[in-house]
């Protein structure tokens, strides 16, 4: 940094004393210094003439009419509240008493009489020093404090203006210094699911928020693009191990809140336990589940541990989920005590939940400390499990059911129509023919050709490893251009892809979903079935077509697996879904009210599903 | 001075006690404790049974300790942390990246 010149030669001293002589000979040997002289007779007359002159030394005497030079002195320092002009006293009082009292009054420094030319001139240019590094720490103070509050207005608009569902999550953070090392995300998946992040980094203050950047643009992006949970940690925590030192690492908490099969996902690397809470009327502030730390934080290893994926829970519309940094348990009232995990536990189940949680836990810690000052930040965020509506709309927004919900839309009529009949399932050789007879389905074959086709195969291994949706969108995006209605074709996608690897690959059954528990153990029976795939495969292909205003895109995913009975799959479903018995099926509903058409065939391991956007409707 | 240093006579074991506090402000003499230790294979025992409070500077600090013994191939091994220290060990997992003795 470029300090700016510090010039001697032009330095305004002022002398104050009520004898002319000695006015004379201090401004002589002055000069002789370099500086300009301006002189006052009496201390009212010299703090006047501070005022109006601003000089850069005051060289005060002591007993003066009017008013003495203490008063004076004080008076000056007061006005000047933090600026650098040294004040010397000038006196013949040798006395402990004498030199007591100036300092008091706020001078730097006194010399007393008699003394040499050489004396004063080296007294004045020690008090100098020290004054040009005085002037020197507040120009850095005040370009640093610029500096931090340009970065920090940046940083506030890069990471909290562009979070998602702002009125409804509630974040409350309270920082230690102007920069917080704790960060707070949210964003919108494309199939409506919502990722919430809570991070930590190291310390507070500007070291601790440079990764900030690459983190927030790293999970929105990721997000949005709709990769996985695990893969997104994933990539974070290896640029976070890129980037920062060593000591320098990031605790988070990541929670996806998935709309539409009522679960959340949940990893917390470092931070303190997560909750999730019953908040419905019988169960009012039940913790239900306390989600401890399963991994270090990010950005300390090249990649993450072996075995530590994301937990998987059943959720409640009427759950909330409570993220808090490690500052909230730690903060300290005045008797050195921490608020701890008791006291925020307490608060929670005391709480009344017609209010934002995060709100009323900061009250209490600020009641606990009792302004005491804080050492770390504190961040606390209150998720509602009910951010589904305003997902669902988002994906749904070209096909003007902005009212959805399970219970009204499930018609069993609308299924039947949408589905061809018995025979595609039972017997696929007469299902090729009998499908162009129902006027509901498209055959494919007589579209217009297609102005593109893309195919993704995946064998093996490899389908256990990649996730090929964010790479067919990709694909789509850098054809057609990115837009909101590509959103239910995300959630098509994926669902069917899921379903594929699911029961078809996989051969899971979908009925051990039925439960809150099964629901986890289908979830971990996934994961060993996925780490132990050696055989089967997923051939996904896309052909897009055009329409006089928007476009078809027709999708094919053919899986490896022994097949369904996918009809009564799909009475089944819809049965229990309108009597809201099961937490599985949701995805398949979905599916088929964001699609033109969807037909299983090949006993249902060949789904063809078409989807079709409007340009004049979206 | 709140950090204590003891070097075995084979100099391979390393002990680096800490009073009260560890936090950044310990930050240089933490460093000094072992920075000058470069012999192969040697230990480093952080002893922390005197050690009332620990922040997440200090995880800091202990990563970069692990990084010098790792460099050096030798190692490290946290003793004693007491029930608070302990606790915030373990929400950082310290445990799957260095030893630690109760």
């Amino acid at each position: 940094m470029l300090l700016g010149p510090i010039i001697y030669d032009s330095k305004l001293a002022l002398v104050v004393d009520d004898s002319k002589m000695q006015c004379m000979m201090l401004s002589v040997l002055l000069q002789e210094e370099g500086y300009r002289v301006i002189i006052a007779h009496d201390g009212a007359c010299g703090v006047a003439m501070y005022i109006e002159h601003q000089p850069d030394l005051v060289l005060m005497d002591i007993n003066m009419p009017i008013m003495n030079g203490y008063e004076a002195a004080r008076q000056i320092k007061k006005i000047s509240h933090g600026s650098l002009a040294p004040l010397i006293f000038i006196t013949s009082m040798d006395t402990d008493q004498a030199f007591i009292e100036s300092v008091d009054a706020g001078g730097d420094s006194i010399l007393v009489r008699p003394f040499t030319p050489a004396v004063f001139k080296a007294k004045i240019k020690a008090i100098q020093r020290v004054s040009d590094l005085y002037s020197q720490i507040k120009i850095l103070q005040q370009e640093q404090q610029k500096d931090e509050e340009l970065a920090e207005q940046l940083l506030t608009g890069v990471i909290g203006a562009r979070n998602y569902a702002k009125d409804k999550i509630g974040i409350v953070k309270k920082s230690a210094a102007i920069f917080s090392g704790d960060i707070q995300l949210t964003a919108l998946c494309p199939n409506g699911d919502v990722y919430i992040l809570l991070g930590d980094f190291t310390g507070h203050g500007l070291r601790s928020s440079i990764g900030a950047i690459p983190l927030a643009e790293t999970f929105r992006t990721m997000t949005k693009k709709g990769f996985l949970l695990n893969e997104i940690i994933k990539q974070i925590n290896y640029q976070l191990y890129d980037l920062l030192p060593a000591d320098l690492f990031l605790a988070a908490c990541f929670v996806r809140v998935s709309s539409n099969t009522g679960s959340a996902k949940i990893f917390n690397a470092g931070l303190p336990d997560t909750y999730i809470l019953s908040c419905d009327q019988l169960n009012k502030g039940q913790i239900k589940y306390k989600i401890g730390s399963i991994h270090p934080p990010l950005g300390i290893l090249p990649e993450l541990l072996p075995k530590t994926k994301a937990g998987i829970y059943a959720i409640e519309k009427s759950d909330r989920i409570i993220l808090i940094s490690d500052g909230v348990i730690e903060a300290r009232n005045s008797a050195k005590e921490m608020y701890d995990i008791d006291r925020l536990e307490q608060c929670i189940i005391d709480s009344d939940f017609s209010q934002n949680i995060a709100v009323l836990i900061m009250q209490s810690v600020n009641e606990f400390c009792q302004g005491n000052s804080q050492e770390d930040d504190i961040s606390i965020i209150d998720v509602p499990c009910n951010l589904e509506q305003e997902a669902i709309i988002a994906t749904n927004n070209n096909n003007d059911k902005n009212d959805y919900s399970i219970e009204e839309t499930i018609d069993q009529t609308t299924i039947n129509e949408k589905i061809t009949d018995d025979k595609t399932i039972d017997d696929n050789i007469l299902a090729e023919h009998s499908a162009s007879d129902d006027f509901t389905v498209v055959d494919f074959d007589l579209l217009a050709p297609p102005v593109w086709f893309w195919q993704l195969s995946l064998y093996g291994e490899r389908l256990g490893q990649v996730n090929p949706i964010p790479l067919a969108m990709n694909q789509i995006q850098a054809i057609e251009g990115s837009g909101e209605h590509w959103h239910s074709l995300y959630t098509i996608l994926t669902e069917l892809f899921i379903n594929a690897l699911d029961h078809g690959v996989l051969e899971l059954s979908s009925e051990l979903k039925n439960s809150p528990q099964g629901f986890v153990e289908y979830f971990t029976i996934r994961e060993q079935r996925l780490a132990k795939l050696i055989d089967g495969f997923i051939d996904i292909q896309l052909s897009y077509h055009l329409l006089d205003s928007g476009g078809r895109m027709v999708i094919k995913v053919k899986d490896s697996g022994k097949g369904f009975d996918s009809l009564k799959a799909f009475k089944n479903n819809s049965i229990s879904l309108i009597e809201k018995k099961t937490l599985s099926g949701r995805g398949l509903e979905l599916v088929n009210q964001l699609t033109e058409t969807i037909e299983y065939q090949d006993n249902g391991t060949l789904v063809k599903a078409s989807y079709v956007w409007d340009q004049n409707n979206s | 001075m709140s950090i204590n240093q003891l070097i075995s006579e084979d100099n391979k074991q390393v002990t680096i006690s800490i009073d009260n506090n560890f936090d950044f402000s310990l930050h240089q003499h933490f460093r000094d404790s072992y920075s000058s230790c470069d012999l192969k294979n040697t230990t480093f025992f952080l002893n922390l049974s005197k050690t009332e409070y620990m922040d997440s500077s200090a995880l800091g600090m202990i990563l970069l300790l692990k990084d010098h013994a790792d460099n050096i191939g030798g190692k490290v091994i946290i003793q004693k942390p007491n029930k608070s220290v302990n606790k915030i060990l373990e929400i950082a997992q310290f445990h799957r990246l260095v030893t630690i003795e109760k």
